[in-house]
C-alpha cells in the first residue's frame, strides 16, 4: 500500500505518520530521514524527530540524493520523511538530480513500494501562504507540487494533517484498516 | 474548547461568531486584546497574532492553564505553515510555535473546523 501524508511545518503530520505505521502492524520498519544536517537548527529538528521515534523500532537510513538506488527489501513498512527535504537535495546538492528531480524522485518511489509492503511518505504544504518567491523558490514550489500530485495518483490513501486533525483527500482510513 | 482554523481572508471570525452566535464587539482580537483576556473572552480571533505577541513577550502559552480557567473558549487561528520556511529565525520559530500550540489545542478541542471560502468544514467532531 502507498500512502502520502502532507500538511504545513508544525501541523503534526509526522507524529500522524509514525502513528499510522504503527498502525499497520507490519515490521520490520525502516524510516528513511532525508534531511541534511547543515546547521544547529537542522541537528535540533533532527534530534526531536529522533526522540519522538525512540521505542518506536525504526531502523534508520540517511538518503539525501539517489532515492531509487536505496535498497529497503526485507522491510515491511517504509516510512519515508520528507518530501521537501528530499526535493531540495536533488536540486541543489552535488550529484543531485537537478532539473530531473522529478522524474528520478518518482522512479525512486515506485521502486521502494515494490520493495516493501507499505510506504509511507511524508511531504509538505508549501504552496498558500501568498508570498511570491524568487524564481529558483517558485520553480522548488513547482518541483514538489508535481512531485505531491504524481504520488497521490499512485497513493491508496492520501491524507492531510491540520493542527494534528486528518482530513482525507483519497481513500479512507478505514479501508486501509480493513485491506492489511 | 473549540478551534477554527483556515487560510487568512476565508471569513473564519464572521464564521466562527455565526455559527456560535457570539456578537463580534463580544469577542476578543488576539492582536490587540490585553493578554490576560484569553483567559476569560469566549471568543478570541487572531489567535496566530496572540502567539506572535507571547513570542515577543518571551513568554509561554499555558494550555493546562487555559483548559482549566476558560474550557470553553472558542480559539480562531491562521493556519500558517503551508509556505517556503522562512528566511527569519523569529518567523520559523513564531510559525512552529503556532503549529505546536494549535495541534495541542486541536487534541483537547471538542470541535475543529476549518473554513475554505467562508465555508466551514468539522474536521473533528465532539
Amino acid at each position: 500500500m502507498l500512502i502520502l501524508i502532507t500538511g504545513g511545518s508544525g501541523s503534526g503530520k509526522s507524529e500522524f505518520a509514525e502513528n499510522l505505521v504503527l498502525g499497520l502492524h507490519t515490521k520490520p520498519y525502516l524510516y528513511i530521514a532525508t534531511m541534511y544536517p547543515f546547521d544547529e537548527e537542522c541537528h535540533q529538528r533532527i534530534a526531536r524527530h529522533r526522540n519522538m521515534r525512540a521505542e518506536k523500532q525504526f531502523d534508520t537510513l540517511e538518503r539525501y540524493t539517489g532515492l531509487k538506488d536505496a535498497d529497503v527489501s526485507g522491510y515491511g513498512t517504509v516510512l519515508l520523511e520528507c518530501m521537501s527535504n528530499l526535493t531540495a537535495n536533488e536540486m541543489y546538492q552535488e550529484g543531485g538530480a537537478g532539473d530531473r528531480c522529478v522524474e528520478e524522485i518518482m522512479a525512486g518511489i515506485r521502486r521502494i513500494s515494490g520493495q516493501c509492503r507499505h510506504l509511507v511518505i511524508v511531504s509538505n504544504e508549501i504552496f498558500s501562504d501568498g508570498i511570491d518567491y524568487d524564481e529558483e523558490t517558485a520553480q522548488y514550489q513547482q518541483y514538489l507540487g508535481k512531485i505531491n500530485r504524481e504520488a497521490a495518483k499512485l497513493a491508496d490513501l492520501a491524507v492531510e494533517v491540520v493542527y494534528s486533525i486528518p482530513v482525507i483527500h483519497k481513500g479512507s482510513l478505514e479501508e486501509c484498516g480493513k485491506a492489511l | 474548547m473549540i478551534l477554527v482554523t483556515g487560510g487568512c481572508f476565508q471569513g473564519k471570525t464572521d464564521y466562527a461568531c455565526n455559527m456560535f452566535k457570539i456578537p463580534k464587539e463580544e469577542a476578543a482580537d488576539g492582536a490587540l486584546c490585553p493578554l490576560e483576556e484569553l483567559y476569560c473572552t469566549k471568543l478570541l480571533y487572531h489567535f496566530h497574532e496572540y502567539i506572535r505577541r507571547l513570542t515577543e513577550a518571551g513568554q509561554e502559552l499555558s494550555v493546562e492553564r487555559l483548559k482549566a480557567e476558560n474550557p470553553g473558549i472558542i480559539l480562531v487561528t491562521n493556519e500558517l505553515g503551508c509556505g517556503v520556511v522562512p528566511a527569519d529565525k523569529f518567523d520559523r520559530d513564531y510559525r512552529e510555535k503556532t503549529g505546536r500550540i494549535c495541534c495541542r489545542i486541536a487534541k483537547e478541542a471538542g470541535e475543529v473546523h476549518r473554513v475554505v471560502c467562508g465555508l466551514g468544514t468539522v474536521i473533528k467532531h465532539g
